[in-house]
């Protein structure tokens, strides 16, 4: 137990692949934390879908030690899907490391998050990483960060998480220059949980930072937001692996198993306090999870329903952004429609049913959540487009818009805009924040955001412009509800709500995808885009001609039947709409219509 | 077993590999072909015991090169044959490939008792023949078939179609080759080149063969796409029905009273024993297979050690593909008898969809395939798999 006067918190924001995570290891391993032979590649990393999206979901607190002082480095997620996740995160701390790589400059998401931690209040020590890179230059970088966040060059740290260089001067920074926690010792326990997860073994655990008063073993705890109640299991710290210890006082950073089941009852922002003498107001800033973006989510199979239900659940545990319903859908049958942060998110969650959980999913091209005013005043939202009002019903139709951030090389800014531009974005603002790099300022729907627009901006700036969006507000639309038909049955997992200015060459973009996108069956099948009813765009699959397996292999008929085994697995991804074969792929191709526009 | 078996006898040595074939095969001078002959007859005698010296209904050679054996090799396969079993065959085929079969030979087939010989001529187009990757030239097949029916034996030709480059006017003169030779059975295949790693098949891409490799890549990309191919067999069908032959299985046709007796035997599901490296068993509804590779065959059958069983044979499903494939249909009455109702139940609901799909006729309790069907026939088998 540390003196208040004695301890640091801090995090660590950085762009995806600036070297956090090398960092991170080096400052536990230059603490003495973690002895060098035990150093594991990458170690505040833990799930494999975090590594393969090089993103860090779930944050950690580490305790270190160092000349004397207690040193808390608090973990942020890096995306920009979990900006209020980032944002409790910092509100753990009073200081954050601000890591830029030497040879990429600031990103766009790290500015955002950046500002963030400068609004919170916390002191943002700025760090040049990865200086043992050859042909850098430090004065660009330099530059950035003083016309972006007004450093004075004698602020600026520089450091190599991959030789150690800068290592110590970043720590004694650190110590001198991050505020010691303030708080009330003798007050009510308020401890901000900034992460949680769900374990196995223990239950929800929630990291948590002590605002005021203190948190013994044995404890019984209330959260103030969800009004649960619970006998704490287990109290501790992570250095890195998890030690129990008896106490956490006002100003330390630790964890908590709860004994609660899942970590929708213990969400991050919340304030946790003690049953006994309980605190009069919470923490301020607690926003219950707004899903942005929302899919539906069907087994390939129909009987594997109770095997989705079954993954949802489960993942639920440990994922409290994460909601979903039940849904139904003509062409699909029973299903899930889930909400997610972002885009990312959605892919997070649906790699990890098919993964981890093994189950055969079919996703429908996720939606925004759209506001319809209809003519008896009430304002319904629709996250599904397929339940869409009568438009004779309909007196507006509002779309979520977003302010969006993206820097870019000025060699770019031509392609970048032009992508922006067919995404319905207006330009807000364009300033520099080097000679070489345009920061531009748009406002977009988020429709629009979703659809391929990551990838388009990526692969137009040739992988060097950095994004961040945050929403804007709703405004009124003219939309219009585009059905796609298949052999003359509306599917209405393929319904989209489209801009109508655009949903005629939607259309014709979207039927001739699902022409190569769909197999040949034993018979035509007709694709139609229609609008209202109205027919604007058809294309067909002609009939499969040959599909045969003629050779007599001296009556081997193991092999004919493992042939079609294999034919018959292929079968198994598809889903069965009226007696035609749709693969999984086809429910997503609106998000490639975007190629050709 | 009163009816006696079939028997399979697989010879896996070829002169040169075909690009496409997917059989156990091994160089014709391979260093393992003394102790390949041995393995196999101690093969056939240990399962002539086993069997208690069954008839032996029908006999099929086939290879590999049947053709290359010499007659002194051939001598005593045949001595082994006679003495594991009652060798009375109602047909006894031969696979022959053009250019590989001298009268000496011939005359010790002739001496085994064989009846039919089966040509793999492939093509009379020397283009064809290139495509394929064989080495025999067109004039070698019309020679070893007129051959064949002097010596008085019944004959089959093969020949397979879809290679790259060809036109529908190049089959046609195939086909009517073929006809003007009259042979008493054609079989027609696809030129199917499979590009996955597969177990059961000896020389698949990937197996440490890149030149095959490549080959099939660069012949999968040049072939007619399946539109193509389905009008080249449209066209088979027309010309061989013109000249009296009987489309009897998905790609085999016969003259009347000439269809292939032993292959028959593997539609209608009736028991055979297979001897040598990949060959395949059927016997009491238990379906096996000896292993593909040469030395790990030798060594099996040297030890003794059994045919690996298929465990995942399914007989209601195999079955009713097996009759599926003959113009004669899956007969549901039969069927029943042989596997209840609720095989019969399970097969209707199957076949209901390809049936609206036009892809499966019905004339009573009889399923077939239509011409459209027998071009989708894995469309038809694929539903009846459990």
């Amino acid at each position: 137990m540390a003196d208040l006067v004695r301890i640091r918190n801090f995090c660590v924001i950085a762009h995806v692949d600036h070297g956090k995570t090398t960092l991170s290891d080096r400052l536990l391993e230059t603490t003495g934390t973690v002895p060098l032979r035990e150093m594991r590649e990458q170690l505040l990393d833990s799930m494999e879908l975090e590594r393969e999206h090089g993103i860090t979901i779930k944050a950690r607190a580490v305790r270190m030690a160092w000349r004397d002082h207690e040193l808390n480095l608090i973990d942020t997620p890096g995306h920009v899907d979990f900006t209020y996740e980032v944002s409790r995160s910092l509100a753990a701390c009073e200081g954050a490391v601000l890591l830029v790589d030497a040879s990429q400059g600031i990103e766009a998401q790290t500015l955002a998050n950046a500002y963030l931690a400068v609004e919170q209040g916390l002191e943002v020590i700025p760090v040049i990483n990865k200086i043992d890179l050859p042909n850098i230059d430090l004065d660009v970088v330099r530059e950035e960060l003083r016309t972006t966040l007004g450093f004075r060059e004698d602020e600026i740290l520089l450091a190599s998480g991959k030789t150690g260089a800068g290592v110590e001067e970043l720590l004694d920074a650190i110590v001198e220059r991050v505020p010691a926690p303030t708080g009330d010792p003798d007050a009510p326990l308020r401890a901000l949980i900034f992460d949680s997860h769900y374990d196995a073994y223990k239950g929800v655990v929630a990291h948590i930072r002590v605002v005021d008063g203190a948190l013994a073993a044995g404890d019984r705890i209330r959260l103030m937001a969800t009004e649960r109640e619970s006998d704490l299991l287990e109290l501790g710290v992570f250095v890195p692996d998890a030690r129990p210890i008896e106490r956490l006082v006002t100003g330390e950073v630790g964890y908590v198993a709860t004994g609660l089941k899942a970590v929708a009852d213990c969400r991050v922002g919340d304030t946790l306090t003690l049953a006994s003498r309980p605190a009069a107001e919470p923490l301020p800033g607690y926003r219950p999870a707004k899903p942005m973006v929302f899919a539906g989510f069907y087994p390939s199979n129909a009987e594997d329903y109770p095997e989705l239900k079954d993954a949802l659940e489960k993942l639920r545990l440990n994922d409290a952004s994460l909601l979903y319903e039940p849904e139904t859908s003509q062409a699909l049958g029973f299903g899930f429609r889930a909400g997610f942060l972002g885009l990312l998110h959605l892919e997070i969650v649906q790699e990890r049913l098919e993964r981890e959980y093994d189950v055969g999913l079919i996703a429908t091209s996720p939606s925004v959540e759209y506001r319809v005013i209809t003519q008896k005043g009430a304002e319904v939202a629709i996250d599904n487009p397929a339940l869409l009002p009568d438009p004779g019903t309909i007196v507006e139709i509002r779309e979520p818009w977003m302010k969006v951030t993206i820097i870019v090389p000025t060699t770019h800014v031509g392609p970048v805009m032009e992508v922006a531009q067919n995404k319905r974005a207006s330009l807000l603002d364009m300033s520099y924040v080097d000679p070489t790099r345009a920061m531009l300022k748009y406002e977009m729907p988020l429709s629009e955001l979703i659809v391929d627009f990551y990838d388009q901006l990526k692969s137009r700036s040739q992988g060097y412009a950095s994004l961040d969006y945050e929403f804007a507000e709703y405004r009124a639309a003219d939309l219009v509800r585009l059905d796609i038909l298949v052999s003359g049955s509306l599917v209405d997992a393929l319904s989209i709500i489209t801009h109508r200015d655009r949903a005629q060459l939607s259309g014709r973009v979207l039927v001739s995808k699902l022409r190569g996108l769909i197999p040949k069956q034993m018979f035509d099948v007709r694709i139609q885009a229609a609008i209202g009813g109205k027919v604007i765009a058809s294309e067909t699959v002609k009939a499969k001609r040959k599909d045969v397996l003629a050779k007599c292999y001296g009556g081997d008929i193991t092999r004919k039947r493992k042939l079609l085994e294999k034919q018959k697995e292929g079968k198994k991804r598809m889903k069965m709409v009226g007696s035609v074969e749709i693969p999984q792929e086809a429910f997503l191709a609106v998000l490639r219509i975007g190629d050709e526009t | 077993m009163t009816r006696g078996i079939g028997l399979y006898v697989h010879i896996p040595f070829c002169a040169s590999r075909c690009p496409y074939c997917d059989f156990a095969t091994a160089p014709a001078r391979t260093t393992l072909r003394v102790a390949y002959l041995e393995a196999l007859r101690e093969e056939i005698a240990r399962e002539g015991r086993a069997l208690g010296r069954p008839r032996i209904r029908t006999l099929y050679v086939g290879g590999g090169t049947p053709s290359l054996l010499d007659p002194s090799e051939i001598e005593l396969l045949a001595g082994a044959l006679r003495e594991a079993f009652d060798v009375r065959p109602r047909e006894a085929t031969i696979e022959v490939n053009p250019a590989t079969l001298d009268r000496v030979r011939l005359d010790a087939w002739l001496a085994l008792g064989i009846t039919r010989m089966s040509l793999g001529a492939q093509s009379f187009d020397a283009r064809g023949l290139r495509a394929l990757g064989r080495t025999h030239q067109p004039q070698d097949s019309t020679a070893a078939l007129v051959a064949a029916r002097d010596a008085g034996l019944d004959t089959n030709l093969d020949l397979i179609f879809g290679w790259p480059g060809q036109t529908v006017a190049d089959w046609q003169r195939d086909l009517e080759m073929a006809v003007a030779l009259a042979p008493d059975h054609v079989s027609c295949y696809p030129l199917e080149l499979r590009l996955d790693p597969e177990a059961s098949v000896a020389n698949w891409p990937g197996g440490g063969w890149p030149v095959l490799e490549r080959w099939r890549q660069r012949t999968a990309a040049a072939q007619p796409d399946d539109a193509g191919v389905a009008r080249l067999y449209r066209l088979a069908e027309g010309v061989l029905a013109r000249s009296g032959y009987r489309h009897y299985e998905i790609a085999n046709w016969a003259r009347p009273r000439k269809r292939s007796l032993h292959n028959l035997g593997y539609w209608r599901d009736r028991d055979w024993l297979g001897v040598g490296a990949g060959a395949h068993t059927h016997l009491g509804g238990v379906r096996s297979a000896n292993p593909v590779e040469l030395r790990t065959y030798i060594a099996h059958a040297r030890s003794g050690s059994a045919r690996s069983a298929d465990l995942e044979s399914d007989p209601r499903a195999e079955a009713a593909m097996l009759a599926l494939r003959l113009d004669t249909g899956l007969d549901l009455r039969r069927y029943r008898i042989r596997f209840g109702d609720e095989a019969v139940t399970r097969v209707r609901f199957a076949l209901a969809e390809v049936s609206r799909a036009r892809l499966v006729r019905w004339s009573g309790d009889r399923a077939s395939l239509t011409a459209r069907g027998r071009l989708l026939a894995s469309e038809v088998f694929v539903r009846l798999l459990p």
